[in-house]
């Protein structure tokens, strides 16, 4: 659901964020202190060399990650978080660490679980995921379309996984990133660069207010990578929505209105450009 | 540095636990399935062979059987008999060993319990320690004591001792239509004719105390039946060596010289012996036939069931290392550019089915040995009631398996092996070798869907092959349970006591009618005459019962209720006698509705013209009683009678018979049965669910862990886990079903299979597939599908979505 704006609060308000990691050689302080603020409109990016805390940051703005200490307020409101002691148990489903004894009681109380949805780390999880979902946009370095979806169902699925179906609205997006002749392809009958403009349609397709990119256009050429961010700009002042970017290349500080240098999971510098 | 590899395998494997752990129990299931049925079906092969040796050890069993079929010879007249045999012994043939006159009559037990007395069918036989067809009393818990030698002595079958309460030493009252008399338990022992433990043409084992039988000196019978001493019904002929003779399941004739010997047999014995004889190989007698097509079956079906839980372990492994391959492409992708040769990743990806079929096979042969084998002996000691002596799990047997499971499993692995050393590193680290289109006209047929529905349906069907070989093996895994659901219903119809309306069937010898209809005149009871009489086919060696009956009927009320399967009920007083064929006849035969054929009753033969067929579990000829009467001579050879209320069998009825079957005591060795076979069935059946959840459940996860880049790309982008749920529950039930109508499909044709491996000229059935069945088995896929969703979606609602937005950077 779409918060309402209000003038005086900023969209993104961090306060002393940290986010450590228990490593076998100690301590890794991926973000360690950060005060942040984002306004409504604004496209942010952040730039920083590899583990200076960038990705953390972002994981930490979409709720895909738990600080480990800090506040972080979206229009006012504190972002849900998981329970501490549970994040070790959370796995991928091919990165399967959990402990034998942790299997066997996951078999057993899975029905359990099913039906009552009763473990608090399973509603902080879909109260994290209901806020990414009415709020965040998010586009993959690898576009992460889903290749059995034509290019106009990889959008409608986002719609109806949402609020609804909203065919016209997605046809719109498509025409606004240049793609209105290719709604019936299947992702792998286009090039990349057009399959980066239909994944920025699909974050796009219901009406987040912080959209984020992580490497964005890592994946593409220099040609193709103005061309995408220039679609995304237009997209985004099209439809009046925040943006936050993490990048290595230094290029893209023309498509920002602010730029933030982190470095060891600290800020070095905010400045704005646009 | 290929160690290096294969240990980097193993720990990538070790990540994959529970799939892994699937696979090995899917082996090890498949083994102890094979140890567990090969065990028994070696043990009843053995067993059955040991018994009727002609050593000290077996029982000689005879080779041929001449039968007096309506009275009795007397000594003299069949030492007359055995030596015309001997002397007409056709020139060229294997020389006779013995001839042994036998007698056989039907009588009845008096058990007394407390103040009431309980009247009990008996089968006496006389038999004086001789060399043929001896009393098998093993030295084993299950028999002790000697032969009968006094007049007053028997021995009591060790079917019968359990339910009656009885042991050597104490005093038995019995009868055969000449009063009662009081013997001696001197032993307990088993009888060649009586292994299979059922009244004279069912087909039901009766249950411990419904029926018994005894074995008494030559002294000891003329007492009992008031014949002179050496009176005989029966010529039990041995052949030197054991000659093959006509099996009944085969269309060859493997008993051509046993035949010419029989030939010269009944040519004798019409000229020589003034009352009619049939004349029959081993496989007409009923015990001996269904335990040799028992053994066989089991030998027949091993192979099926081991092959069948074989290939369905096969295809899982193959699917199971195909998905490990994929999600092993990309780091098999980075050993190839830094130079890996194709030889050093193919070992690892060969070794590591050969582990895990090691190590199921393993679990599956200990548990078979130990648990499966001797289970399935001793459900069957229960069944037939004989004790499997001395029975093991032979290590041919286990080598046998394990030589067969490994290189099911060896085989399974060289496609994925190759797979991988074939991996094109270019196109991996370009995510090429992911990239799948889906077909156009799927993505028509499924436009109009929502896209949730669309995407459930295209991912499911991306790769044809896969899912053809997973709706296989599902299919494959539920044959076991389907199979045994649909024989449960087929036994179930085919057994049942419906056709029985009667309480009562007293069996009296020829002309012996007259009093028993006078009881049940007096009693009030209605009764009809029955005449059964064995007979056969001109030309064909093998024996049916021919009934003659007073009514024919297919209505609940009568007596004997007909199933009338193809034409009508007979007409009376038709030129040629019009008769019903029972199906399993008809089928072994090759006979039609309409025909005209000849049959022949001891030494009389006559033509008969086929009216209809009936569904009968034994081999049955229904004539009207006095077309039967005016063949054989005989007016009935037992009563059947309808009991008022308050009245029952008693003592006088006993003794104008020499045999009673109570209908209850016919329910009671039905229900004894069909429980004991219920046991078998589920027991089995349980392994095919334990199967298909092990194929299901794998299968599944594959499809989910094929599918964690798309979830993860739903959960980052904000899909809530109620609607992945219901697209995952969609999925399964979907594979479900379409598993469920092959599982169908697969069980009615394994069914059939199985079924005519198993029905033979003694006992003949066909598939009944009920709609409940077929829904049962549909819905358990379904479940056992629907049932996988919690975890999967357990699984989905734990990804670490920052890992996974990692991966998808890369």
């Amino acid at each position: 659901m779409r918060h309402s704006v209000s003038m005086s609060v900023p969209l993104v308000s961090i306060r002393n964020l940290e986010r450590h990691y228990q490593m076998p050689s100690g301590t890794v302080k991926a973000l360690d202190g950060i005060d942040f603020e984002i306004s409504e409109g604004e496209r942010v990016i952040l730039l920083g060399p590899s583990g200076s805390g960038k990705t953390t940051l972002l994981n930490c703005l979409s709720a895909l990650d738990t600080p480990t200490s800090g506040t972080y307020m979206f229009d006012g409101y504190e972002v849900p978080v998981a329970p501490e002691e549970k994040k070790r148990a959370r796995t991928g489903i091919d990165h399967w660490t959990m402990r034998p004894i942790d299997w066997v009681l996951g078999i057993l109380l899975a029905p359990v679980e099913y039906f009552t949805h009763s473990r608090p780390e399973a509603k902080a999880n879909e109260l994290m995921t209901s806020f990414r979902r009415d709020n965040i946009g998010y586009v993959f370095q690898f576009f992460n379309l889903l290749q059995d979806l034509t290019v106009l169902e990889n959008i409608l699925l986002i719609q109806e996984l949402a609020d609804g179906r909203d065919e016209e609205r997605a046809r719109n997006l498509l025409k606004l990133v240049g793609l209105e002749d290719e709604v019936d392809r299947f992702p792998a009958e286009i090039s990349g660069g057009q399959q980066q403009r239909v994944a920025i349609a699909r974050s796009l397709a219901k009406r987040p207010r912080l959209l984020l990119g992580d490497e964005l256009t890592g994946n593409l050429d220099t040609e193709t990578s103005n061309t995408v961010m220039e679609v995304l700009v237009k997209a985004c002042e099209a439809e009046r929505i925040t943006c936050v970017f993490v990048t290595h290349d230094e290029s893209l500080v023309e498509y920002a209105t602010r730029v933030v240098r982190l470095d060891s999971g600290i800020i070095l510098s905010d400045e704005i450009v646009g | 540095m290929s160690a290096l590899l294969t240990k980097r395998l193993a720990r990538s494997l070790w990540k994959t636990k529970l799939r892994l752990t699937a696979v090995v129990l899917m082996v090890t299931v498949g083994v102890f399935a094979g140890i567990s049925f090969g065990t028994y079906a070696n043990s009843t092969q053995s067993m059955y062979a040991d018994i009727y040796e002609d050593d000290e050890d077996g029982v000689n069993l005879p080779d041929i059987w001449a039968e007096n079929t309506v009275g009795f010879w007397d000594g003299e007249d069949a030492e007359y008999l055995c030596q015309e045999i001997s002397e007409e012994w056709p020139s060229g043939s294997s020389p006779m060993s013995y001839c042994e006159p036998r007698i056989r009559v039907s009588g009845l037990m008096f058990n007394s319990e407390g103040e009431s007395e309980s009247i009990i069918p008996a089968i006496w036989y006389g038999i004086d320690e001789g060399v043929v067809d001896r009393v098998w009393m093993p030295e084993d818990d299950c028999c002790s004591g000697r032969l009968a030698i006094h007049e007053d002595e028997i021995v009591i079958d060790g079917h019968a001792v359990e339910g009656l309460g009885i042991s050597v030493g104490d005093n038995v009252t019995i009868g055969a239509g000449q009063g009662r008399l009081d013997y001696r338990v001197v032993g307990i022992g088993y009888y060649s004719s009586l292994l299979y433990f059922a009244v004279d043409g069912s087909i039901v084992p009766a249950e411990s105390g419904t029926l018994t039988s005894g074995y008494l000196s030559d002294s000891g019978m003329s007492r009992l039946t008031n014949l002179s001493q050496g009176s005989a019904n029966l010529l039990l002929i041995d052949v030197e060596g054991t000659p093959g003779y006509d099996l009944q399941d085969t269309d060859e004739n493997e008993g051509e010289a046993l035949n010419v010997i029989i030939e010269s047999i009944e040519s004798v014995l019409e000229s020589s012996s003034e009352s009619p004889v049939i004349t029959y190989d081993r496989s007409g007698v009923q015990s001996v036939e269904l335990l040799r097509q028992d053994a066989k079956s089991a030998a027949d079906t091993f192979p099926y069931i081991t092959g069948m839980l074989a290939m369905v372990a096969g295809i899982t492994i193959f699917l199971s290392l195909q998905r490990l391959i994929q999600s092993q492409s990309r780091e098999i992708a980075i050993l190839r550019t830094l130079g890996i040769p194709r030889s050093a990743i193919i070992p690892g990806f060969m070794a590591a089915p050969l582990v895990m079929g090691l190590i199921g096979s393993t679990l599956g042969i200990l548990l078979g040995a130990f648990f499966g084998g001797p289970a399935m002996v001793s459900l069957y000691e229960s069944v037939i009631g004989i004790p499997a002596i001395g029975f093991y799990t032979e290590p041919s047997l286990v080598f046998e398996i394990l030589a067969i499971t490994m290189l099911i499993v060896m085989i399974s692995g060289i496609r994925p092996a190759l797979q991988a050393s074939r991996t094109q590193p270019l196109e991996v680290l370009r995510g090429e070798n992911e990239i799948r289109l889906s077909s156009r006209w799927i993505q028509e047929a499924t436009s109009r869907l929502p896209s949730t529905v669309g995407l459930t349906v295209r991912s499911s069907i991306r790769k044809p092959a896969r899912m053809l070989m997973t709706f296989l093996a599902v299919g494959l895994s539920m044959v076991i349970f389907g199979t045994m659901t649909m024989m449960m219903d087929s036994m179930d119809d085919i057994f049942g006591n419906d056709g029985i309306n009667w309480d009562a069937q007293v069996n009296v010898l020829p002309g012996g009618e007259g009093p028993v209809i006078e009881w049940a005149n007096e009693a009030g009871a209605d009764y009809e005459q029955l005449l059964v009489f064995p007979g056969s086919a001109e030309g064909d060696g093998r024996i049916f019962s021919a009934y003659g009956l007073d009514e024919f009927s297919t209505s609940r009320e009568s007596m004997i209720k007909l199933e009338i399967l193809e034409g009508s009920i007979p007409e009376k007083d038709w030129n040629i006698p019009q008769v019903l064929v029972d199906e399993g006849t008809m089928k072994f035969l090759g006979w039609e509705v309409g025909e005209t054929h000849t049959l022949v009753f001891g030494t009389k033969s006559t033509d008969v013209e086929i009216s209809g067929t009936t569904m009968e579990m034994s081999r049955t000829v229904y004539f009207h009683r006095n077309d039967l009467s005016e063949i054989t001579g005989i007016e009935a050879t037992s009563i059947l009678l309808s009991l008022p209320e308050q009245v029952e069998v008693d003592g006088q009825l006993a003794d104008l018979s020499v045999g009673i079957t109570e209908k209850q005591d016919l329910i009671d060795s039905f229900d004894a049965l069909m429980e004991l076979q219920k046991g078998v069935y589920n027991s089995i059946m349980a392994l095919g669910v334990i199967i298909a959840i092990a194929v299901l459940f794998n299968t599944l996860l594959m499809n989910l862990s094929e599918r964690d880049t798309e979830l993860a790309t739903l959960r980052v982008l904000g899909a809530p886990i109620s609607k992945i749920r219901m697209m995952m529950l969609g999925e399964n039930i979907a594979i479900g079903l379409i598993g469920g109508i092959l599982a169908v499909f697969f069980t009615v044709l394994m069914a059939q299979s199985f079924i005519a491996s198993l029905v033979n000229w003694s006992f003949y059935f066909t598939l009944q597939p009920q709609t409940s069945a077929i829904f049962e088995l549909v819905g358990v896929v379904i479940a056992i599908s629907a049932l996988c969703t919690p975890y999967g979606s357990w699984r989905v609602s734990r990804m670490n979505l920052v890992e996974k937005v990692k991966d998808l950077s890369q």
